[in-house]
């Protein structure tokens, strides 16, 4: 049976490269690939081979790598722990293990054993946690190298993701278990809770009072050689070194020097592994019906990105929700759009863990705005440019990333093009009308920077010209420029869809192989440079016009507002060339186009 | 009323349909029928904007898709084979959004009895995942027929629909043409474009084999033999094999 499997798993992945290699006789993915190599050589490998001589001659970057590896073992043990700690607070109501919904259908109904499922599904995951292995050693090897050899290094990262691994689905199958025999299912789950809240409170609590006490001496030291040392110091302390004995066992041949410290530390994480290992083979539990929920929620989420959605929203069954506001049934067709795109938007960003991270950013912002106030109350102003720093990364990274992720528009709505190109709306109205919902959002997030920024700002010591008058003309000029910025930004997205319609399909699905990593390549650059080609004509009008206004008037609140006029013009017109444009690629795109 | 000159479509090298031209009149029924692959969805596709052309001309309710696209999107209604949703509006939803983009004005008396006609009432506020394949094609039907439009064209328009589904569509194309409006449909099935259909048009490889109303067109195939069957003149027109 083994066999079958194993012949499925090589076959396909003979196919899969056979046919990927085929694939590069169209001009698009070849080109794809001729980037991505570039991409990959120039970023990784040249710096690879530079870092291997360059390493030792600096000795100390073995510290910096300790360090890091700590630091990304911490995170990873932490994660693993929230990711446990969930499949035991929320279990899903069938639990199931990972399989395509292809083998689904052939496996399923096959005279196979449960066991020789779960087997098949063990085996399918370590083909990828041995890619996975071999791609962290391959490209953050020198982020985060312990001194130890690539292969050991390989192993190493093997031995933590697959106990990972491991773990996760033997809790999947013992909750299972636990929910098939009904009795104690929830007194068994608040225990196990119970029991890792505890560990984390016991490790976190061991941490502080090590550091607290120890932190005066660490401190006079500098440099990576004493954080090592600060480390190394911590996670030998006892009680804490043998709470973290568990984590320590499995990331010992990651962190192993020399050969002989790797020998004998792979002998105990292969153990911890195969226990793993007995405790997922050995539980018999019902897995089909978890199993083919799971599938089918999968190729939802795979279905709604090539659509251009979250595919976190994919999952969930979307709820019934009245309009964003109420639509008159005479009156701008772009309104419509709109209204239907936001009604969208909202059903996508609805769910569980939008709402989760939308509470846990307010509550991050709620305590850095409290403190930046307290500080700002005794007279220093520490926080001040960390927050102005902060807005200034979330509005670059909306201008630049948001368009990429906010697609209710055009790209979003593909699939529905053939109905939409039957409405009698001329082409540049519809493209207005589908980006607007978009616009709408990505602004909304602009203009919280922009407050954020005005009131962050100390105009105390050297920024004493920042005077009531120019913070409010600066807002305005800014908050009247960004949907403007927005809407061209989107535009750009757009075009590319409309232009190059199989291109871009090829780019939504997730992987793909080097040739889509290369078409992505290429398509996020091109955003960047029809971004700074946009903004170019209005900067420089900007900055003359600013200029000359400040001459004039000689403040510069009024110039600041002459300034915008001039922007606002060359956005718009910028705007209204763009839109004209796509409104005629629209009326002359070929739906079918894109599946050719 | 539909006027088609010349309407060609070209896929790269490949013609999908060459130099198609024909009428349809208030009042009548086209039945677009031809094997797979024969350019009948292309076509349909083509004159109802989805589309362009590579060449020719469409009118539609006297303007030109090509000039005065607007205007000939607003007097027709397309309802593709594959019933395609707004995932994310009710049925109601559906409707309010159609009727602002055709400009419907007052709707919602229309917009109920269209729903009661196709027995959606009860559906009227749940979304499109929660209906069957075939709920979903009358909804697209509530949504075509919204601003009543002088041209229809149907795809496939029985797919999916139960026995009175298919009984009720049947008559609801039947009204609607007596009302004086212009009706393309391709099927696959014989027996409703015999039912339905006052002309016919057969397409073999993107080019007109024969076209008219169903006795001249089987006068044509019969061989002077009485009673030859629609199916019959099909498989005769088209030589019995595939484009």
């Amino acid at each position: 049976m083994i066999g079958a499997l194993l012949y499925l798993r090589l076959t396909s992945l003979r196919n899969l490269v056979v046919y990927r290699v085929r694939r590069l006789r169209q001009p698009k993915y070849l080109f794809g690939a001729a980037v991505a190599v570039a991409y990959i050589y120039f970023f990784f490998l040249r710096r690879l081979s530079y870092s291997t001589g360059a390493q030792a001659a600096a000795p100390a970057m073995a510290d910096v790598g300790r360090v890091v590896a700590a630091f990304i073992c911490t995170a990873a043990a932490g994660a693993a722990l929230v990711r446990v700690a969930f499949a035991w607070i929320a279990p899903s109501e069938k639990p199931g293990l990972r399989f395509s919904e292809a083998e689904i259908a052939f496996l399923f109904p096959a005279p196979m054993t449960r066991r020789a499922l779960i087997h098949f599904r063990l085996l399918s995951a370590q083909a990828a946690i041995l890619l996975t292995s071999a791609l962290i050693v391959f490209f953050f090897r020198r982020m985060g190298d312990t001194g130890g050899g690539r292969v050991a290094t390989w192993i190493g990262w093997w031995v933590i993701l697959s106990t990972f691994d491991l773990h996760v689905t033997g809790t999947n199958l013992t909750l299972a278990r636990l929910r098939d025999r009904g009795r104690g299912f929830v007194l068994w789950r608040v225990l196990a809770v119970a029991a890792i809240v505890s560990y984390a409170a016991a490790v976190v609590l061991c941490a502080a009072a090590y550091l607290n006490a120890h932190s005066a001496g660490f401190l006079a030291g500098s440099g990576p050689g004493a954080m090592g040392r600060m480390l190394d110091g911590l996670a030998s302390s006892s009680p804490l070194r043998w709470l973290i004995l568990p984590f320590g066992v499995v990331f010992a041949p990651y962190f192993a020097r020399s050969p002989a410290d790797f020998a004998l530390a792979i002998v105990p994480a292969l153990a911890v592994v195969a226990l793993h290992y007995l405790w997922v083979a050995r539980t018999e539990v019902r897995i089909e019906e978890g199993s083919m929920a799971l599938a089918e929620r999968r190729a939802a989420a795979r279905t709604a990105m090539q659509r251009g959605e979250a595919p976190a929203s994919a999952g969930a069954r979307p709820k019934p929700l009245p309009g964003p506001f109420p639509l008159e049934p005479a009156g701008l067709p772009e309104i419509a759009l709109l209204w239907k795109n936001l009604l969208s938007m909202r059903n996508s960003l609805l769910n569980r863990r939008t709402v989760a991270l939308s509470v846990w950013f307010l509550v991050c912002g709620l305590m850095v705005a409290r403190t930046v106030l307290a500080q700002n109350a005794r007279g220093g102003d520490i926080y001040g440019p960390i927050v102005v720093m902060l807005c200034f990364i979330v509005a670059g990274y909306t201008l630049l990333v948001g368009p990429q992720i906010a697609r209710q528009d055009l790209r979003g709505d593909l699939p529905n093009m053939d109905i939409l190109k039957t409405y009698p709306v001329e082409g540049w109205r519809l493209a207005l009308g589908e980006l607007l919902a978009p616009t709408a959002i990505l602004t909304a997030v602009l203009w919280a920077c922009i407050v954020v920024c005005a009131f962050a700002f100390d105009s105390r010591g050297d920024l004493e010209w920042l005077t009531p008058a120019v913070r409010a003309a600066g807002v305005l000029c800014l908050g009247a420029a960004a949907p403007f910025l927005c809407l061209l930004q989107l535009i750009v997205p757009n075009m590319m869809m409309v232009l190059m319609p199989g291109w871009y399909q090829a780019t939504r699905s997730r992987g793909g192989g080097i040739e889509l990593m290369g078409q992505r390549l290429i398509l996020g650059a091109g955003q960047l440079l029809l971004a700074l080609l946009v903004a170019v004509p209005a900067t420089i009008v900007a900055a003359l016009v600013l200029v000359s206004a400040y001459w004039w008037f000689g403040a510069a609140a009024p110039a600041l507002l002459v300034a915008l006029l001039a922007v606002l013009s060359i956005l718009a017109s910028e705007l209204v060339v763009a839109l004209w444009w796509l409104g005629e690629r629209i009326a002359g795109f070929d739906v079918s186009a894109d599946s050719r | 009323m539909i006027e088609v000159e010349a309407l060609t479509k070209r896929y790269g090298a490949f013609t999908a349909v060459s130099a198609l031209s024909f009428c349809v009149r208030p009042g009548e029924v086209l039945g677009l029928v031809g094997p797979n692959g024969a350019g009948k969805t292309s076509t349909l596709r083509c004159m109802a904007g989805v589309i362009p052309m590579s060449s020719g001309e469409v009118r539609i309710a006297g303007a030109s898709l090509d000039a005065d696209p607007v205007a000939a999107k607003r007097a027709l209604a397309f309802f593709p084979d594959e019933p395609r949703l707004f995932e994310y509006l009710t049925v109601r939803q559906h409707l309010a959004f159609v009727a602002r983009i055709y400009g419907v004005g007052p709707y919602e008396d229309l917009a109920r009895r269209l729903l009661e006609e196709l027995e959606l009432a009860d559906k009227a506020d749940v979304l499109p995942g929660e209906l069957s394949r075939g709920m979903k094609q009358k909804l697209v039907i509530a949504c075509g027929l919204l601003h009543s439009p002088k041209v229809m064209f149907f795809d496939e328009p029985l797919t999916g629909l139960d026995p009175l589904g298919i009984r009720r569509m049947k008559d609801s194309i039947i009204r609607r043409a007596s009302e004086g409006a212009s009706i393309v449909l391709s099927s696959h099935l014989l027996h409703l474009l015999e039912e339905v259909c006052t002309h016919v048009l057969i397409l073999k490889k993107g080019v007109k084999v024969a076209d008219g109303t169903l006795e001249e067109v089987a006068a044509r195939f019969s061989n002077g033999e009485a009673g030859v069957g629609l199916e019959e003149v099909f498989i005769r027109a088209t030589g019995g094999t595939e484009a």
